[in-house]
């Protein structure tokens, strides 16, 4: 008797067991049809209404033929939309990785370098810039000057303006220096902004898989046919962002060409002979080849595109610089090349971490 | 006795060091102080149009430059706060030096009495004379602190374009000056604690 209840009693727990088993599974059985429902239904682009019916009717089917729908459902991570013959293959792909992976790490920490370059050949620029202004304004107030017993001296005026005409030559050449540095810069972030892909070099059935930075291949889109590099982004969104950052240097670099055109043209007439500088003039031999390649240089007009935000409301003629100019245009002028309107720091440095945690390295 | 004098001299020590670290943080202050000021004084010229010679052509420049000019004044004002922040923290350590050599005495119950703490032994300084020292650096630092506060204050004001730039009168030399802590009484303070060394 005794025995018995034991057995019943035993018997009663393990077929409880066996169904809440059988719940448990049935469960995490809904729930996974319904998820991978709902987003086979946003992936073809049906109402994902439908799904928790559809979800609801799986529950009475045999759970054994229901095991194996959900893995032929399961839709790819990307649809590769832009893929090519020679790159979407799944071999490839784990080939092209690492390739491209490398290549953008040392892309971004050339921009990033760039950037840092950027930053100390601008201030240096500035640093010429203000010694040429300070010069010519001396020069400038030199009849007005109080020299006290100096005045005595024979010609001292004169032999002072020429010595501070001599150092305006010499800053001056400094200046336009440091702008061919700068332009040089902005060169090549432009070049390096469109080097974020990856190709493949030589034959693709070679044993020895090799990648480049230009298409050999013709329909090689060299973005591995738009698959994640690291974790999330495509090769796309990365060259989204070196264009975003590398656009505002861009303009930058146009706007200091007009300040850098403003002052070099400063002089006094009695003492230099400056030669006109327009806005189509090319600044230093080359100029125009590398604003070309940044996009500045507007055949059409057959001269370098002026300046805008947004819009700019000059006449092409009406750029002419002044060889005189009031302190405070001149103050406002240096500001201006300090202030750095078209650089917005806090995003430049926003872009380089984003891509940096991306990359899981930091960019500094 | 003597092992007390030693303990108040250690606290002389570190407290010369929070001196150098106010020492770097009034440079740092006035930095800043010049580069607002400067960009202060700048706004004026920036504000007029006519001002912008060549650039007149490129539209929107005068808001940007201005913008950006007024950005970078946020900034700065933003460390000023932040130094006048750690010059605040140097004054608090000051004063919990001297509140902690006030302690000192209280625990040794040998040397409770005026008297006892009047004496000196030779050339040692006197547990009184040290208790004054103390006291004596940190007031001073406190109420130089409070100076940079108000001036720092009317700086904003100025800023904010409530008034003129050169209605901060001598304000800006006094922060250079630092009047309430004139360098030969802090030197006379270390002179009679540390006597036996210079001799």
């Amino acid at each position: 008797m005794k025995v018995k209840t034991v057995g019943e009693h035993t018997a009663g727990i393990w077929t409880w067991e066996r169904k809440t088993e059988r719940n448990w599974t049935g469960k995490s059985q809904i729930i996974g049809e319904d998820s991978l429902h709902r987003r086979a239904a946003i992936s073809s682009g049906l109402s994902p209404h439908s799904a928790p019916a559809a979800a609801l009717a799986m529950e009475f089917q045999s759970p054994s033929s229901d095991k194996l729908q959900p893995v032929k459902q399961y839709p790819p991570p990307a649809s590769p939309s832009s893929s090519s013959s020679t790159s979407s293959s799944a071999a490839n792909i784990r080939l092209w990785k690492p390739a491209a992976q490398r290549n953008l790490r040392n892309q971004w920490s050339k921009l990033a370098s760039l950037r840092r370059d950027w930053v100390s050949s601008s201030s240096t620029a500035r640093s010429h810039a203000t010694s040429l202004v300070n010069s010519y304004l001396s020069q400038m107030y030199m009849s007005s000057m109080e020299l006290g017993v100096l005045s005595d001296m024979p010609g001292i005026r004169k032999k002072a303006s020429l010595k501070l005409f001599k150092q305006q030559e010499l800053q001056r050449n400094n200046l336009l220096a440091s702008y061919k540095d700068l332009v040089d810069i902005v060169t090549r972030m432009v070049y390096t902004s469109k080097s974020m892909r990856c190709y493949v070099k030589g034959m693709s059935n070679s044993p020895l898989s090799q990648f480049s930075i230009s298409a050999e291949i013709q329909d090689d889109s060299g973005d591995g046919g738009g698959v994640s590099v690291f974790s999330f982004w495509p090769i796309s969104q990365y060259e989204l962002l070196a264009k975003e950052l590398v656009e505002m240097f861009v303009s930058e670099l146009n706007l200091k060409r007009l300040l850098l055109m403003e002052l070099l043209s400063l002089g006094h007439e009695n003492v230099s002979e400056i030669s006109d500088l327009n806005w189509s003039d090319e600044f230093y031999p080359g100029e125009f080849d590398y604003l070309a390649i940044c996009n500045l240089y507007s055949d059409k007009d057959s001269q370098p595109v002026l300046p805008s935000f947004g819009k700019c409301n000059a006449e092409i003629g009406s750029l002419q610089p002044q060889h005189k100019q009031d302190r405070d245009v001149l103050q406002v002028y240096l500001t201006t090349w300090i202030a750095e309107v078209n650089i917005e720091r806090s995003r430049v440095d926003d872009i380089l971490s984003l891509v940096g945690a991306e990359m899981c390295v930091t960019i500094t | 006795m003597e092992g007390i004098i030693k303990k108040y001299q250690q606290k002389f020590r570190k407290a010369k060091e929070e001196m150098g670290r106010w020492d770097e943080l009034q440079s740092r202050l006035l930095s800043q102080f010049s580069s607002a000021s400067a960009i202060i004084q700048r706004l004026q010229v920036l504000q007029n149009s006519k001002n912008y010679g060549a650039l007149t052509c490129v539209q929107g420049i005068e808001d940007s430059v201005l913008a950006k000019q007024m950005e970078s004044l946020q900034v700065i004002l933003l460390g000023m706060n932040k130094t006048l922040e750690d010059f605040c923290g140097v004054c608090t350590t000051l004063e919990k030096m001297a509140r902690d050599g006030a302690q000192l005495i209280k625990g040794g119950s040998s040397i409770s009495s005026a008297k006892q703490q009047q004496q000196g032994v030779g050339i040692k300084p006197s547990v009184a004379v040290c208790l004054d020292g103390l006291r004596l650096l940190s007031e001073m630092h406190r109420s130089e602190y409070h100076l940079k506060v108000s001036v720092v204050a009317a700086l904003g004001k100025v800023a904010l374009n409530l008034c003129d730039i050169d209605d901060l009168g001598a304000l800006p030399q006094l922060l250079v000056d630092q009047p309430n802590i004139p360098r030969e009484e802090v030197q006379g303070i270390y002179d009679v604690i540390f006597a036996e060394e210079i001799c």
